[in-house]
């Protein structure tokens, strides 16, 4: 009747490409479609950007492939594992969906403990090395309820790290933390996928962080998948994006640039100058600069992620 | 196996919370105040006794002694035992839910069936503990408190029990009494799995007992051909253990349907959990 959990480790050399793939999932509440047909891909050992606005189904499609709601139709493979198999499916995965809640009454070490009794990692010198890794040892016997939330937050990392995932889902983390929580759990992301080699499913709807750490990203609207890869090439197709120059000599820079048939727009500022410009035209367009002798010393590229998401926004 | 673990689990996070308590420390201090307050009526209702018998009987020592006080205070407390069962057995869902627990417990690699269970032989456990606390509390106290002897039961004449006897039934009854209270669980536990607050299963628990109680013993016409197949119809066969002889035939029939419904409960329960989408 109860399936041991067998502690079935997937090994670095049969590591199928890619962490999770879904495919057709939807989910209709009552009369609100909150998934229509969404498939997807996460590479294994990515970060992955799940973004969307409040409502688009970010958390429906985290919730269905963490076991808390089912889906309407549609499938979905963890490290190749169907979800035709059941709860088996959530072996080599952990989750951390929406804000962290755990038993109040108990203390840090003694959820960790009831935690690991699931999958059968509650060994102490685990449990002690994981809240000392998220800075909550010296807590650990303090009841959950003096907690704060960011603490708390940190918590539900641990415990999401117990099971030692291949897949790290974690819907909205940084939700309720001030500026330095949000710094410290995007720094503890970046360190668990290089040190653990854990591939990351992070759903956000803040631009800034997703472009800061993730390496793909797919976006989705209204319960449908707007546009997905690599953070390297998705923005190739789009029209227009936003770059800052600062340059030698910003007048006849200035001249340049507003004949320059590359460009859409210039705006000067202060100590550079913004421009509205092909994504794919920004290398021609630093050559032509650089051959007619005007030194450039930065460019960058302005809330990329923020004006391809409202791009898409707009043509939905 | 790591459903032992899991029942664990779930044992761990009942006592963890002070609701599971209430009824314990209830009867710590209320059952030595009755038993006080029999000692302190002893003489008055052993005086009662002595005149309505002792033109049939010589009476010898006290008629009432630990097994009366015993058996008084189950008479008593039969009632109000399920509400504090249902505070329990209804949190058992419900309050993971409401606490926003169940995101994370319900995401790891086990299957609905196994929280079920876990829950569910938990709250036995806890029911068991409860009835058996009671049971030490009112027959031990009571035994140590007001002594032992004979028990004398007023059913439709007097019946006399030797003690070894008389212990013999107490254990019968308490049995019977905690499949009564197994059965308010899995009420609670049906209820707490439909709803997303602690309160809600323990009303509702408390408010299909009183219904169903008040259909089984109204003396109604309309009621009579439903009252066999009530479940409050069986909630006092306890009292049965003290008869004699023992109607074992009756007290089998009452225990199958006590059965029957706690097998029902469980089973809607379990259906609903399995389809439940958690949200919150």
């Amino acid at each position: 009747m109860i399936d041991p959990i067998e502690a079935e480790a997937i090994s670095e050399v049969d590591t199928p490409p890619f962490a999770l793939e879904c495919h057709g999932l939807s989910k209709k509440f009552k009369t609100i479609q909150a998934l229509d047909q969404v498939s997807l891909t996460v590479p294994s050992a990515s970060i992955f950007g799940f973004l969307g606005p409040n409502g688009a189904g970010k958390s429906t499609l985290i919730r269905i492939v963490a076991g808390l709601i089912k889906s309407d139709s549609g499938t979905f493979n963890i490290f190749g594992r169907s979800s035709l198999t059941g709860y088996r499916v959530r072996q080599n995965m952990s989750t951390l969906v929406d804000r962290a809640d755990f038993y109040k009454n108990l203390s840090a070490f003694r959820n960790m403990k009831i935690l690991g009794r699931l999958t059968g990692h509650e060994q102490d010198d685990q449990i002690n090395r994981l809240l000392d890794l998220l800075g909550l040892y010296e807590r650990r016997h303090d009841k959950v309820k003096t907690f704060s939330q960011g603490m708390k937050q940190r918590l539900g990392l641990a415990q999401a790290l117990l099971p030692e995932p291949r897949l790290l889902v974690l819907d909205e983390p940084t939700t309720g933390l001030d500026p330095q929580g949000m710094h410290e759990i995007r720094d503890f992301i970046l360190k668990i996928a290089a040190e653990e080699n854990v591939t990351i499913f992070l759903s956000s709807h803040l631009l800034h962080e997703v472009e800061l750490i993730c390496s793909d990203i797919a976006l989705i609207f209204n319960g449908k998948l707007a546009a997905q890869g690599a953070m390297s090439t998705i923005f190739q197709d789009m029209q227009d994006v936003v770059v800052e120059l600062e340059v030698e000599d910003s007048e006849a820079s200035l001249k340049f640039l507003e004949k320059s048939d590359l460009v859409t727009g210039v705006h000067p500022l202060a100590n550079s100058i913004r421009i509205d410009i092909g994504y794919k035209n920004i290398p021609e367009l630093i050559r032509t600069m650089s051959t007619k002798g005007i030194n450039i010393f930065s460019v960058s590229q302005r809330n990329r992620l923020e004006t391809f998401f409202l791009a898409l926004m707009d043509k939905k | 196996m790591i459903l032992h673990k899991l029942i664990i689990n779930e044992l761990i996070k009942i006592f963890s919370l002070v609701r599971s308590y209430i009824g314990l420390i209830l009867f710590t201090a209320i059952v030595p105040l009755i038993l006080w307050g029999y000692g302190m009526g002893t003489s008055h209702i052993q005086g009662q006794i002595e005149n309505s018998v002792s033109d049939m009987f010589f009476i010898e020592g006290s008629p009432t002694n630990g097994f009366t006080a015993a058996y008084f205070i189950m008479n008593f407390f039969w009632v109000h035992i399920p509400f504090l069962i249902a505070l329990v057995g209804g949190d058992i869902f419900a309050g993971e839910q409401a606490n926003g627990t169940f995101r994370i417990y319900a995401t790891r690699p086990i299957s609905r069936l196994s929280i079920f269970i876990s829950k569910t032989i938990a709250t036995l456990i806890y029911t068991l503990i409860f009835v058996v606390y009671f049971g030490l509390l009112t027959l031990g106290l009571g035994l140590v408190w007001h002594g032992g002897g004979d028990m004398l039961v007023f059913q439709d004449g007097i019946l006399i029990l030797e003690s070894s006897d008389a212990m013999r039934r107490f254990f019968i009854a308490y049995g019977l009494s905690f499949m009564n209270m197994a059965l308010v669980s899995a009420i609670a536990i049906f209820f707490s799995t439909m709803v997303r607050n602690a309160i809600g299963p323990v009303i509702g628990t408390m408010a299909l007992i009183i219904f169903c109680l008040m259909v089984s013993t109204l003396p109604l016409e309309i009621f009579r051909s439903v009252q066999p197949y009530m479940f409050t119809t069986y909630f006092s066969n306890w009292e049965q253990a003290f008869y004699d002889p023992i109607p074992w035939r009756d007290m089998l029939r009452g225990l199958n349907l006590i059965i029957s419904y706690l097998i029902l409960f469980l089973g809607i329960a379990f259906i609903i959990f399995r389809r439940k989408d958690i949200l919150s």
